[in-house]
């Protein structure tokens, strides 16, 4: 791994190797080469999911009329995500929407993609993630800056992504009947609430912290070197506020346990995003005195050989499942994407069908 | 609702209640600038002096429900007790700190309660002077859970802020000490007390009411 987003210095790597520890991530994937060099950029990544949704589809491209792509980081500021993916996948004209946001960004697109079909607007819809921090975590983005500290290590809170983030990209099709052959899933709800009133930014990018706990803008820096010398183009994680969003999270669960949504004991594949196993045996200590914890048993992960790739996570993990091969008629199919931003909850509940 | 699931649906509740209580805490003026590391001493000495004024009858409205659980709560009646004798002279450590944090001892023992803490206090009151209050869990379980899980990251943070030695954070710190026993104790409390949905959202409720008056008395400070 240290090859691919390059070496800052041997203490650096060590803190990089407690991280894995930590987070038990064993092999993932760069879309960078060690030099440097890549021929990839996010719409790429997500055009070529896209190709490979379309092409074990039972409809043609043609009849595909909305696309939602999710991502942390575009490629450019201007223009969005959605028109770099959907040029590169060389589809005809189409209504799209870009979804930028953390890790929730794939629920916000597949729940955009789901209602654009249940409106009646399109007749299929492609929901996209994708993600490339492997090349903002190359050593030029960090040496002449403010972060990088004179024994070549970063602060806590910048190299912690380095080992936590990979790059990828996956893609469903949201249709309005199921498919003829092969399982599917149907959507029955999804849930996503932001609780952005009670947090300040936990993740950043494009923003330095300030002494009052407040961020500033890369753009109000007095010049753009300025602000990279300010470390403001970095990709920053408070883990300790990560902790604090915990028993939030945790707290949404309860609630559409309690209002009826989902029953633990009902749930037959819990498609849990989550960054690191730390946070996991944290989740199941709160959630098995609350009498909602679902077996781990029925937890799917790909965590420990995909690692975390933001956006394009929750995509993936359905993939996964559907390739499985253990998908069978009627059962139910829980996924939870948490976002560290600054404090996002989804859920969205699925049932197998077959056409 | 079997006992066992009411027990966990009162995890659940006030689980929610606490997630909402403790995010809503951080825009209370005080605890903000506490949290973002703005801290002045004179913030904590008005935070000191107004706890006090509320901490003091801690034991007493605990006393009051214990003497209102009946026979078919006589175990629950006696954590309730052992409760109350284990804290009955907290409020003195605080006024110390005070005094250690460059407050006049005078000044805290004669202030008057700010109108938050009349209105938690007029409530806790009121509700152990009913017959078998078991709901009042809820409401400990608020006021135990800020020692357990907030009292020691705050006394760190004032210690770290404001360069005071232990003998004006002990308070805090110390309330953050005990808290695997006072779990313990409270789980024992609650399964105790639950014995099927009334009593669950009883709990539940008297936590909310509590967990919005105690935020009240933080966010009028020296309003009396």
């Amino acid at each position: 791994m240290a090859d691919h987003i390059g070496r800052l210095s041997p203490e650096a790597e060590r803190l990089g190797r407690l991280t894995l520890r930590q987070n038990r991530i064993r092999t993932r994937h760069y879309a960078i080469r060690p030099d440097g060099s890549s021929d990839w950029t996010v719409a790429r990544l997500a055009a070529r999911a896209v190709d490979d949704v379309l092409g074990g589809a039972e409809l043609d491209a043609a009849d595909v009329g909305f696309l939602a792509t999710a991502t942390t980081q575009n490629d450019t500021m201007v223009p969005g995500l959605a028109s770099g993916v959907h040029a590169e996948a060389g589809l005809p004209p189409m209504e799209i929407a870009s979804l930028q946001s953390v890790c929730a960004s794939a629920m916000m697109a597949l729940k955009t993609a789901w209602l654009q079909v249940a409106a009646g607007e399109h007749r299929a819809a492609l929901a996209v993630g994708a993600e490339f921090s492997s090349r903002y975590f190359r050593p030029g983005f960090y040496q002449d800056t403010a972060t990088l500290r004179e024994d070549g290590t970063l602060p806590g809170d910048a190299e912690f992504l380095r080992w936590t983030l990979s790059d990828g990209a996956a893609a469903v099709l949201v249709e309005d009947r199921p498919a003829r052959r092969g399982p599917s899933l149907r959507i029955d709800w999804i849930s996503l609430r932001s609780f952005a009133d009670r947090f300040t930014p936990c993740m950043t990018g494009g923003a330095v912290r300030t002494e009052d706990g407040g961020i500033k803008p890369w753009s109000l820096h007095d010049g753009i070197g300025e602000a990279a010398r300010a470390g403001a183009f970095q990709l920053r994680q408070d883990v300790d506020a990560l902790y604090r969003m915990l028993p939030v999270w945790m707290g949404e669960f309860m609630r559409l346990v309690d209002e009826g949504k989902i029953d633990p004991g009902a749930v037959d594949w819990f498609l849990c995003h989550f960054s690191a196993h730390s946070l996991r045996e944290e989740m199941v200590r709160l959630a098995t005195r609350a009498g909602c914890m679902i077996p781990e048993e029925r937890w799917f992960t790909n965590l420990y050989d995909k690692g975390n790739v933001g956006a394009a996570s929750l995509f993936l993990l359905i993939d996964d499942l559907m390739k499985s091969d253990r998908l069978r008629p009627g059962q139910r199919v829980l996924c939870a994407v948490p976002e560290s931003g600054q404090c996002v909850m989804a859920y969205a509940a699925m049932t197998v069908v077959e056409g | 609702m079997t006992g066992d699931s009411a027990i966990e649906a009162t995890h659940r509740g006030l689980a929610r209640v606490w997630i909402d209580f403790e995010s809503a805490l951080s825009q209370v003026p005080v605890i903000a600038r506490l949290l973002s590391g703005r801290l002045r001493p004179e913030d904590y000495r008005r935070l000191l002096l107004n706890l006090r004024q509320q901490v003091v009858e801690g034991s007493r409205w605990i006393i009051r429900a214990a003497s209102n659980l009946g026979p078919a709560h006589e175990e629950l009646r006696s954590l309730f007790v052992l409760h109350a004798a284990a804290e009955h002279r907290d409020y003195r450590m605080l006024e110390d700190n005070y005094v250690a944090a460059g407050g006049v001892r005078e000044d805290i023992l004669s202030a008057r309660k700010n109108i938050g803490s009349e209105a938690l206090s007029a409530f806790m009151y009121q509700a152990a002077s009913k017959a078998d209050p078991v709901g009042l869990l809820g409401a400990m379980f608020i006021i135990e859970g800020l020692g357990n899980r907030l009292a020691r990251s705050w006394g760190e943070a004032v210690r770290a802020q404001l360069s005071l030695g232990e003998e004006a954070v002990s308070f805090l710190l110390y309330h953050g000490e005990n808290d695997g026993d006072h779990l313990d104790m409270f789980d024992r409390a609650l399964a105790l007390a639950v014995r099927g949905p009334a009593e669950s959202e009883d709990i539940v409720r008297h936590a909310r009411i509590v967990a919005r008056l105690y935020r009240l008395q933080l966010e009028e400070l020296d309003n009396v």
